[in-house]
């Protein structure tokens, strides 16, 4: 199941290849519905088949039940019973039938990433704040997930780009004093 | 003692049922309580279940729903509902840095303990409010009026919402005079039909040439999962043990101010405790995992706080989640019903004594707990791998549209259908538009049912 590039080249393209044929026809096809991704056509379908499964199923049941169950509001609850069971069989068919439209990546552990965070955390009111302050059950749990050093890192690099920058501040200033004159 | 023994039998059968379906319901973002929680729990109450039955099936549900849908959340960062929105800056953040288990475990490990936190808290702040409880039954159609109006203001259309009242309880009032024409009297289609309302009103939107230029995407969204890291030896960790004291503090803290709160949103509360342990906490790795940890406990806390007071103290569904999610608990005709008229009560408020909520309530969230923490610890990768991978939106909107269909046909055959539509499109739209979301819809029922009588009867 390792979803590569390869895969989410293809999600640019069709959806479910299984089902539909005209890959251009496809992605004319997608729209947004209720927070997902869907195919319209498969929408259709699904609604169809959610509202015959069901409503069949709960008919069905409270006909026959009728002919046994003597007590009408007994029949009426487990044919409700059923016709959920049959709200659950149609999104099985319905599953079995459409595929997902999203495309599912392993997100592998990359330092960019890391990074980006870990200036964003920064960049946040409280900032990084330093290793030091940390109370030690902190600390070994840091450790044994390796984010101490990275943080520690991290914290460093900030602080020497801090000092570096008031260092730069007393030249640059000096030198632009210069330019002005 | 036998009849003791019966009940703690079925309460302990429909809690492990309650919390073994809710942990699967879950894993599937995007499905709000009041959809699945509500409809559920009402078939429970219709087929006859005892009411400690009732009530440990909704409670271990609602708990065990909770901790699965932190599975979502943390590894493919989609919120797994609404409740979970607060918390995916945190568990996005923590996934990037490469230990989304950690998100997990902190998050599952914040919501048993604040579950075990705010059911003993709620129970008493109920008992306190108890005294208050006969003269705020009395007062309910002004009760509910008062509270629709501020909930409405609280929603993010602010004065609009609050309007729009006008003209959604009014839309209700007619609709139940026409159905009442044929004898046909509705609750639950209702509920249904503002619940699922953006489902019902987007699929009207797709219909129209106009809308559906909108709604196109010319790709399928990616969502990426985090890796699997299995970082403890053994079946599971122990909760206890994820949090440290710190953690565990803010945690219990923040859950017991929040339980005593019952009539703000959990979204809302689980902001600003967030932000409140956030300012207390030096160092940014320590502050993304007590936050989330507090935070996720607070949306627990809540959650079950609106639950029970409202359930214990008054008998009437008098918050956001009383008023949605746990509706059948007050109100399952023709089994459990409020008449104001009256002021006859016939739910669990009068089924069950404090002493019942408490033990029942506390052994709810035993049984989640001994269900969904060992799934979401060993098999949450898997788990929503699959479901991210397998099951189709399709899948998803069929079995709602198929529910939206039984339960509407159940409770008043064509008229039943008609009235769910109606209400689903128009209380869609106007959140859509305007903000003003399904908490304050839900309000507005209760508005039309329970204030409009009175209010005509002061006019006449």
């Amino acid at each position: 199941m390792k979803h590569s590039v390869l895969d989410a080249d293809e999600a640019l393209r069709p959806a479910s290849v299984d089902i539909s044929t005209g890959v251009d026809a496809q992605v004319s096809h997608l729209v947004e519905v209720w927070g997902d991704t869907v195919d319209i056509r498969h929408l259709a379908w699904s609604v169809a088949l959610g509202i015959g499964i069901s409503l069949g199923a709960f008919s069905a049941a409270n006909y026959f039940l009728a002919l046994y169950v003597h007590e009408v509001a007994m029949t009426r609850a487990y044919a409700m019973l059923v016709g959920l069971a049959g709200c659950l069989i149609a999104g099985a068919v319905c599953a079995k039938l459409f595929k997902p439209k999203r495309v599912v990546v392993d997100q592998s552990s990359d330092t960019a990433r890391r990074e980006e965070v870990l200036d964003q955390l920064a960049a946040e009111a409280g900032g990084l704040g330093f290793v030091a302050d940390l109370p030690l059950p902190v600390v070994i749990e840091m450790k044994e997930l390796g984010l101490y050093d990275v943080f520690l890192k991290h914290e460093q690099r900030i602080e020497a780009k801090r000092r570096a920058l008031d260092e730069d501040f007393v030249t640059t200033n000096k030198s632009t004093s210069k330019e002005a004159s | 003692m036998d009849a003791l023994a019966h009940q703690v039998l079925v309460a302990v059968s429909m809690g492990l049922i309650g919390a073994i379906v809710f942990a699967g319901i879950g894993l599937i973002s995007g499905t709000d309580e009041t959809t699945t929680l509500a409809p559920l729990t009402l078939l429970v109450a219709l087929l006859g279940v005892p009411p400690v039955g009732v009530f440990t099936f909704f409670m271990a549900g609602a708990v065990a729903k909770h901790m699965t849908h932190a599975i979502p959340t943390a590894l493919l960062g989609i919120p797994g509902d609404t409740l979970a929105a607060p918390l995916l800056q945190q568990a996005t953040m923590l996934r990037n840095l490469g230990v989304p288990h950690i998100a997990l475990r902190k998050m599952i490990s914040g919501a048993i303990i604040a579950a075990f936190v705010a059911v003993p808290l709620a129970v008493l702040f109920a008992v306190l409010l108890a005294p208050f409880g006969p003269s705020i039954s009395k007062a309910a159609p002004w009760v509910f009026l008062a509270a629709a109006v501020a909930i409405a203001y609280f929603s993010s259309g602010r004065w609009a919402s609050v309007l729009l009242l006008v003209p959604f309880v009014l839309v209700i009032v007619g609709l139940q005079a026409l159905t009442g024409k044929y004898g046909v009297k509705l609750s639950v289609s209702y509920f249904l039909g503002i619940a699922i309302g953006p489902l019902i009103a987007d699929l009207f939107s797709i219909l129209s040439p106009t809308d559906r230029a909108m709604m196109r995407r010319d790709r399928v969204k990616t969502f990426s999962l985090a890796p699997d890291v299995k970082g403890w030896s053994g079946y599971f960790p122990n909760p206890l043990k994820v949090l440290d004291r710190q953690q565990r503090n803010w945690t219990i803290a923040t859950a017991a101010v929040s339980s005593a709160t019952f009539v703000f949103s959990p979204v809302a509360m689980t902001v600003v405790m967030g932000e409140l342990v956030g300012s207390r906490i030096k160092h940014a790795y320590h502050r993304l995992t007590t936050v989330i940890a507090a935070r996720n406990g607070v949306t627990e806390a809540t959650y079950i706080a609106e639950a029970l007071i409202p359930l214990i103290a008054f008998g009437l569904p008098l918050s956001p989640v009383a008023a949605g999610p746990a509706a059948p608990l007050f109100n399952a005709p023709p089994r459990f019903f409020v008449d104001t008229a009256t002021g006859h009560m016939n739910n669990l408020h009068t089924l069950m004594t404090s002493w019942e909520f408490l033990g029942y309530g506390l052994l709810s969230v035993v049984l989640a707990a001994l269900i969904a923490y060992p799934f979401s610890m060993n098999y949450a990768h898997r788990a929503a791998s699959f479901v991210a991978r397998r099951l189709s939106h399709e899948a998803i909107i069929a079995t709602f549209a198929g529910l939206i269909v039984v339960i509407s046909v159940w409770e008043g055959q064509l008229l039943g259908f008609l009235v769910i539509v109606t209400i689903g499109l128009l209380g869609g739209l106007l959140s859509r538009r305007f903000g003003f979301n399904t908490g304050v819809q839900f309000m507005g029922y209760y508005a039309a049912v329970l204030s409009v009588p009175a209010l005509t009867k002061l006019i006449a």
